[in-house]
């Protein structure tokens, strides 16, 4: 009898502790329902209007400017779009792309990962939508180039990056040079790694710092049908000629060189629009040339990849919510938001009518991205891309760093990347 | 007899040396990167070793507890992190008492198998977790994520806590029976107090884990003022377009801190209920 | 009667194996009906089940990278879990030394590197103690008069880099562990070890060892098999997206990651991870001797 009792006793126990534990997070749901409630009730009372979330992985300053721009454009439209900061956003693409409930409307990001996107069935073509042919009507050709995937837009273009020649003039001497010979020359003057100050920095084993040089050459990481090109000749040429400017730029890492240069103790950097905000902050006089004002050896010029960023549609509010989805990509397309873009972050807007503008004109960040345009490559967008660049970083932080023999590596990694892509499959 | 007082002072005071050094060895980064956080810029960085660190300022941190949601992801962190102690810890000592006391068919057996299911990588059972919560609704809510870390610290806590059980005689146990107490009785007035210093421990390990965890809390939850602090930090350096190293290093700084003061202010509770009270006495 | 006494012991568990069922069971039976599946890029959402064609896969990928990596895998866990037991016991003992006053605060001090959030103390080592311009070994060894180091491009250094970090990152859960255990041991086992002029080592042996090993060996074989595991730290210091440093040291899971999981095909990568469970599995046939032994 005392065992059952016991037994009883003991069920309880276990039970109680269940129940016990389980108020805990059994109240916060309560509360956060609640909460969710209330935030309903106030979105109701504000309007009928369309809630558009929009994902994205980047700068929060130039989402504002964007949010703030579109939200003002179709307030009496009764539209409101909010950009949520996402890390890792393709990986939560993945998950979340065909959540309705939790997922967003639409992404924001850079449009070398739009095949992957794509061909995983969460994107909707532009065009179901909206009528193309309007939408693009005054935007730049390369930039409508880079988002087709298969003759299918799966993106509106919004503004594009490319690398620059960012120098610092109160440490410069001399004119910056034309060439990438007389480049290395003044590197070879001014580096002395001991103390540790540095002519030229650049990320030296990270393929798309390196691209300018792979693609100036002719050579290429991955060609529009996708196979990799690390053992072109022209590939392994240009990272021969790239491996001396390696040995004069440090360890090549994005901390390292950005800091270098912030400190003042690089003369110059190979970067992004995206460093100019702490540049800013550091106080330096930025000095700004295009890479395609840089001739090879060969004669031609720096060839830097160009990244697209723009906005995509998830298919399920293209279905659901189309006509709102239609305005805010018109909107984010139009000329007020690229001039803002440009003048409050010196984003090079894919509007060309934005150039129109005088202040746009007066901007020589946003003239030097647009004039490297001219020769830059779009990034592969398609599914293979996303595997390519982990073979290639590993081949050039062999070369650079490790001191592998060049042809054996490039061998190696283009083996590696050949399976990598068959992998996909 | 004197001179044994004086060659165990002189011990002390060599250990005492040994200490400092090696507590300074362990701290070495992590003064570093205070020394950072006190300066302005990244300047502490780019200087040489022992000169130009930078102005003292406390910028950074007014910038962490003003500009960032800091306090709300504080919050955050301790309702989760409470919130899965408790479950956590609740059910594991109930388990692991079982395993401990009991004898039943396959006991070791389920012991083995739950450390071979530990084995198997977390990481990996995000995509399935993900698709189970998603069914549910258990996405984007506190409860899912505490489920997520009360069921990862589960086999380990009935592990840890377990292997103490053991170590209490039964003969305690027996000597209550006797007296007339319940199995529940015994276990909240006897057993739990005994095993005192293990239970705190083991919950001391699961907060922690769940204080540090990013990788579930950002993919989980899905706005920015429901994350965790490490989630929240995790959102703020995965950045590269603002990445500010002296911010950086002041929120880890400001991280480390509560379980800090929660390590020092629970070590008088850690002396073993076992050798004070039971087999002695 | 005997099947209720035979049910106390499962009704205790029942909650507990309830959480764990959801959260590591499921997951395993998901990944392995994943990995009989096509579901990868092309076939994202309309996946179906396609046989064991991804295990041949799987086994065919197994190249001599595979099983270096096997073997770097062993020789970190072997590394790592032996040193971390030595220093632990050391420094725990010290703790523990009778006179000890300002023992809370040291205790407090050496959990600090615990109480940070793994991937920020590995970028804080990475960038304040590894990097070559600016990490304070470098700053050290210049103001030394030396030349500039890099620790990460190659295997052997960064091998032991990161064995370092990971003694710092896992040091103070193990100190902890054995600083609890000692205090469990009953004082006059050395009071009479001690009539009997018993040296340190003797006591080491005979006394603290046998006595803290059934309380230590849960958390150490746990630990074992979270060195094993270990990714973090070998993926975020030399092979991060962006940061490559140059050195190609590859445990079983990193080189998983980089073979299978980056190319979104979960078929496949399901496939491997089920594949590195059984290599664990295995594995843990033979830690799991040890523990047998110690619950008999």
């Amino acid at each position: 009898m005392k065992k059952i009792v016991s037994s009883i006793l003991c069920g309880c126990m276990a039970a109680g502790l269940a129940a016990g534990c389980g108020e805990a997070p059994g109240e916060q749901q309560r509360a956060s329902l609640d909460e969710g409630a209330v935030s309903e009730t106030e979105k109701g009372q504000e309007s009928e209007g369309i809630h558009l979330k929009i994902w994205h992985d980047g700068d929060e300053a130039i989402m504002s400017t964007m949010e703030k721009d579109v939200n003002e454009m179709l307030e009496e439209e009764g539209i409101r779009v909010s950009f949520e900061k996402k890390t890792a956003l393709t990986d939560q693409l993945k998950l979340y792309g065909t959540d309705e409930v939790n997922g967003p409307d639409m992404y924001f990001y850079a449009h070398d990962s739009l095949g992957m996107l794509a061909e995983m069935g969460i994107l909707a073509p532009i065009s179901d939508v909206s009528d193309t042919a309007a939408l693009n009507g005054e935007l730049n050709k390369m930039t409508l180039e880079a988002v087709e995937y298969k003759d299918t837009q799966y993106m509106v273009p919004v503004y594009f990056e490319t690398l620059l020649f960012l120098y610092n003039k109160g440490l410069w001497e001399g004119e910056v040079p034309d060439s990438t010979d007389e480049l290395y020359a003044y590197m070879e003057a001014h580096t002395d790694t001991d103390a540790g100050t540095y002519g030229v920095v650049n990320q030296h084993s990270t393929a798309y710092n390196v691209a300018p040089f792979i693609n100036g050459f002719g050579g290429f990481i991955m060609d529009k049908e996708g196979n990799p090109g690390l053992n072109q000749a022209q590939t392994i040429e240009a990272v021969t000629y790239n491996q001396k400017f390696a040995a004069l730029q440090a360890d090549g890492d994005y901390n390292t060189v950005t800091t270098l240069f912030n400190e003042g103790k690089a003369a110059a950097i190979i970067g992004g629009p995206w460093l100019v905000s702490g540049i800013k902050d550091a106080g330096i006089d930025l000095g700004i040339k295009s890479l395609s004002d840089f001739t090879l050896p060969n004669g031609k010029a720096l060839a830097p990849f160009s990244g697209v960023q723009g906005v995509g549609v998830l298919k399920q509010s293209a279905e659901s919510k189309g006509d709102a989805v239609e305005k805010v990509l018109k909107a984010l397309a139009s000329e007020k938001v690229g001039v803002d873009l440009v003048v409050n972050n010196n984003c090079a807007s894919a509007n060309e009518k934005v150039y129109e503008n005088s202040d746009v004109a007066a901007n020589e960040m946003v003239l030097n991205i647009k004039k490297t345009a001219d020769t830059a490559r779009p990034m592969p967008n398609i599914p293979q891309m996303s595997v390519m660049w982990g073979p290639a970083e590993a081949f050039l932080a062999a070369v650079n760093k490790s001191n592998a023999d060049i042809s054996a590596a490039a061998e190696e990694f283009q083996q590696e990347a050949v399976t990598a892509i068959s992998d996909i499959q | 007899m004197k001179k044994r007082k004086i060659k165990h002072s002189l011990g002390l005071v060599c250990l005492n040396a040994v200490f400092i050094i090696v507590c300074f060895i362990t701290l070495v980064p992590v003064l570093y990167a205070f020394l950072l956080s006190v300066s302005d810029g990244s300047s502490a960085f780019a200087g040489n070793l022992f000169g130009s660190a930078g102005h003292f300022t406390l910028e950074n941190y007014k910038r962490i507890l003003t500009e960032e949601p800091f306090l709300l992801w504080l919050k955050n962190s301790v309702v989760l992190s409470l919130g899965t102690t408790v479950l956590a810890i609740g059910f594991a000592t109930t388990a692991s008492y079982a395993f401990s006391r009991y004898r039943f068919k396959g006991r070791m057996n389920i012991l083995f198998l739950l450390v071979l299911l530990n084995a198997f990588p977390q990481i990996l059972s995000m995509f399935a977790i993900f698709r189970l919560f998603k069914s549910f609704r258990l996405l984007d809510s506190n409860v899912g994520l505490i489920i997520v870390y009360a069921g990862s610290m589960c086999i380990f806590s009935i592990w840890n806590l377990k292997g103490y059980f053991d170590t209490i005689p039964a003969e305690i146990e027996e000597a209550s029976k006797i007296d007339g107490a319940s199995d529940f009785q015994m276990l909240v007035r006897i057993v739990l107090p005994l095993a005192r210093p293990a239970i705190i421990v083991t919950a001391v390990m699961v907060l922690i884990f769940v204080w540090n965890e990013y990788l579930f809390a950002t993919t989980f939850l899905l706005s920015g003022d429901k994350y965790t602090l490490a989630g929240g930090l995790y959102q703020l350096q995965a950045n590269d377009y603002s990445r500010s190293w002296s911010l950086f290093t002041a929120a880890a700084v400001l991280v480390s801190v509560p379980i800090l003061i929660i390590f020092f202010c629970i070590q008088k509770y850690m002396v073993s209920g076992l050798t004070a009270g039971g087999v002695k006495g | 009667m005997k099947n209720r006494k035979n049910a106390i012991p499962w009704l205790y568990s029942l909650p507990a194996f309830l959480l764990i069922g959801i959260v590591i069971v499921f997951p395993i039976i998901y990944t392995a009906y994943i990995s009989l599946t096509n579901m990868n890029l092309y076939h994202w959402n309309d996946f179906h089940l396609i046989g064991l064609g991804n295990y041949k896969r799987a086994l065919l990928k197994a190249d001599s990278g595979f099983l270096s990596a096997v073997g770097v895998t062993l020789v970190w866990t072997a590394v790592n879990m032996g040193v971390q037991m030595v220093v632990a016991y050391f420094i725990a003992l010290g703790l523990n030394a009778e006179g000890l006053k300002l023992n809370r605060v040291y205790k407090t001090l050496l959990m600090f590197p615990w109480a940070m959030p793994a991937y920020v103390s590995i970028l804080l080592w990475k960038v304040c103690m590894f990097n070559t311009e600016f990490g304070l070994l470098n700053k050290v060894v210049t103001a030394l008069g030396g030349v500039k180091l890099n620790y990460l491009s190659e295997n052997v250094p960064a091998f032991l880099a990161c064995t370092v970090l990971n003694l710092w990152m896992a040091l103070p859960f193990m100190i902890m562990m054995i600083d609890g255990a000692l205090q469990s041991v009953d004082i006059s086992l050395y009071e009479s070890a001690m009539m009997e002029g018993a040296g340190f080592w003797q006591k080491t042996f005979h006394i603290t060892l046998p006595c803290i090993r059934p309380i230590i060996a849960p958390s150490a074989i746990m630990t074992v098999f979270t060195t094993f595991k270990q990714f973090d730290i070998i993926y975020l210091l030399t092979k991060q997206k962006g940061s490559l440093t140059g050195a190609t040291l590859q445990t079983i899971i990193t080189y998983a990651h980089e073979n299978a999981f980056v190319s979104n095909n979960y078929g496949l990568s399901s496939a491997v991870s089920i594949l590195i469970f059984g290599i664990i599995i295995l594995f843990s046939v033979f830690t799991n001797r040890g523990l047998r032994e110690e619950n008999s």
